[in-house]
């Protein structure tokens, strides 16, 4: 009796005309969020250009503070310490290149784009796992490098805590600043799918360009470098107000609206063009 | 099962090239079918349009009722390999498709199942950077295989394979056909075609020149001939010429026949008292056959065609 049961029950269907999928398989949010994570630290390229990023703010800051002598005492103390960033800065954004552009490069996008055939979700995944992962790093970075470079400037003119005022937010003001840049570096290389294009286009329209741009003697060129996505971000991550620079809310919201738009274009090239 | 309806691609802009011209077909389950064309037949472009990574210029398709990008779970409906690798070369094996895996939820154990499947079970751990060409091959198959798909997708699979993976990939097939599944795999061999598929698209210069059947392909591709030795072939010769009849003679004594059968040719030779050494019906072999169907669409013997030329 029970056999019949067990029978009709367990019975498989001898032909699979369609292979039939019970499926729990499915393409969900956090699953591409999931991959892409995976798929960032499965890659040598990744730990070797946060560590430098890392090492490189760290004996920067270490540098500054040990051999500090009066001499920069108008410069401010975060923006002193954290001289590193300038060239974390370009490890960040090679990475946050590598992370789009370096999937065209090697053909792994189609693979990529195979498995979630709707596209956006794999950009914004990327872009989700890279700021997180960017932002950690460089709060941690900058919190660590401003403790030990204090290690010497205690008693300096320079001396200061995690808790004086406007110290933390400075420290988070660059993190941020740092990985909405790095972030842009991600869009121009989802946006122009090449490494050596995306890594120019960074380095020649974010760093180079507002510079050549300010040596012109142009009031109205002057303050419009203030809104380039560099000069905002250097509002953030500084103790006092930066001259010549806006505000740190302006900075950001400036700053914010940069990496949306280049965000926005790279996501219209990814649903309009083929791969 | 795939359709696709008017299938139209073009590239370029002020001097459009058609890649794909108005390709209609439908792949059905349970037998192997190949999709063939000499290079540059829009093999890589109607495939890769199929999983919705080009856009067609007009027309549709669809793989298992509907487009592509409609599917929830994509992977387990197609399985794909393309003929340009889809692989970042520093992940491993084991990374790459896990990493794929993810998107889907399909767990470890599936990873690790068609590993072994496409025998990488020892290299999983390296990176593809070391991989030869036929390895590479593998681990495209094994991604495939991921989803457990009840459609195949093949590009070209036995470039670049040794002996024994070309064997691999030809049970696998047919292997997957007999299951149910939908299997279409690409190639501008026609041997190996012939040993793997039952059902033939053939296409050229983007367009449609057969749909058919192996059998029927060989059957209908026409071009028998008989050949004839004997001692007294130029007479023979005389006796079975008319008009429907074409005879050429390479060598002194041996005759190549179309156009009359052999039996016709015997009983001719028997009634007049010519001995034949030699009487054979010649099969039109697949590979001529198909290099005679799609000799005016490759791509590089023929001169550029052009409106303004």
């Amino acid at each position: 009796m029970t056999a019949t049961a067990t029978d009709t029950a367990t019975h498989p269907s001898p032909d699979r005309a369609t292979p039939a999928h019970p499926t729990p398989y499915r393409i969900t949010p956090a699953r591409v969020l999931r991959s892409e994570w995976h798929k960032l630290w499965t890659l040598r390229s990744t730990w070797i250009t946060l560590l430098t990023a890392c090492v490189l703010v760290l004996t920067v800051g270490i540098t500054m503070g040990s051999t500090y002598d009066g001499d920069d005492a108008d410069i401010d103390t975060v923006v002193f310490v954290l001289f590193g960033t300038q060239l974390s800065l370009i490890c960040f954004a090679v990475l946050g290149i590598l992370v789009t552009a370096g999937e065209y490069a090697t053909g792994m996008i189609r693979a990529s784009l195979t498995a979630v055939p709707r596209r956006l979700p794999v950009l914004w995944s990327k872009a989700a796992v890279f700021t997180a992962v960017a932002f950690t790093l460089c709060l941690v970075t900058n919190v660590v490098t401003f403790l030990v470079a204090q290690i010497w400037l205690s008693g300096s003119d320079k001396e200061l805590s995690l808790t004086d005022d406007g110290v933390l937010g400075a420290l988070a003001g660059s993190a941020v600043g740092i990985t909405l840049m790095s972030l842009i570096a991600l869009g121009l290389g989802a946006l122009l799918r090449s490494v050596p294009g995306g890594i120019g286009a960074f380095i020649g329209s974010v760093l180079i360009l507002p510079e050549v741009l300010t040596t012109l003697p142009l009031d109205a060129v002057d303050t419009a470098t203030r809104y380039f996505p560099a000069q905002a971000a250097s509002s953030l991550g500084s103790i006092e107000h930066v001259k010549d620079a806006v505000s740190p809310g302006t900075g950001l919201f400036v700053l914010a609206l940069w990496a949306a738009a280049v965000l926005g274009a790279a996501a219209l090239r990814l649903r309009r063009s083929d791969v | 099962m795939i359709r696709a309806h008017g299938l139209t691609k073009r590239y370029g802009g002020k001097r459009p090239k058609t890649a794909v011209d108005d390709l209609t077909f439908e792949v059905r389950p349970g037998t192997v079918t190949g999709f063939l064309g000499p290079n540059g037949a829009g093999k890589s472009t109607t495939m890769r349009m199929l999983l919705g990574l080009d856009a067609p210029t007009s027309g549709r398709c669809t793989v298992g009722g509907r487009a592509y990008d409609r599917h929830s779970a994509p992977l387990t409906e197609v399985g794909a390999l393309l003929e340009a690798r889809s692989i970042h070369p520093g992940r491993s094996a084991y990374h790459h498709l896990l990493a794929l895996a993810h998107t889907h939820g399909i767990p470890r154990a599936r990873v690790r199942h068609v590993l072994e499947a496409a025998g990488l079970t020892e290299v999983a751990g390296r990176r593809v950077k070391g991989f030869s060409l036929g390895m590479g091959q593998r681990l495209g198959i094994a991604t495939a295989l991921l989803g457990d798909p009840g459609t195949l997708i093949l590009d070209e699979p036995v470039n670049g394979l040794d002996p024994e993976g070309v064997l691999w990939i030809r049970n696998l097939l047919k292997a997957q056909a007999a299951e149910g599944r939908t299997v279409l795999v690409s190639s501008h061999l026609m041997s190996e075609m012939a040993l793997t598929a039952e059902h033939l698209i053939i296409v050229g210069r983007g367009r449609l020149l057969a749909d058919t059947t192996v059998e029927r392909f060989v059957r209908d591709s026409g071009t028998r001939s008989v050949k004839v030795v004997s001692p007294a072939a130029a007479r023979l010769a005389e006796l079975i010429a008319g008009p429907a009849v074409t005879i050429t003679s390479d060598t002194p004594g041996t005759l190549d026949v179309q156009g009359a059968d052999a039996e016709h040719i015997g009983r001719t030779a028997a009634a007049h008292a010519i001995p034949l050494f030699e009487l054979t019906p010649q099969a039109a072999s697949l590979e001529q056959a198909f290099m005679d169907l799609t000799h005016d669409s490759v791509e590089y013997a023929t001169p550029l065609e052009g409106a303004a030329a």
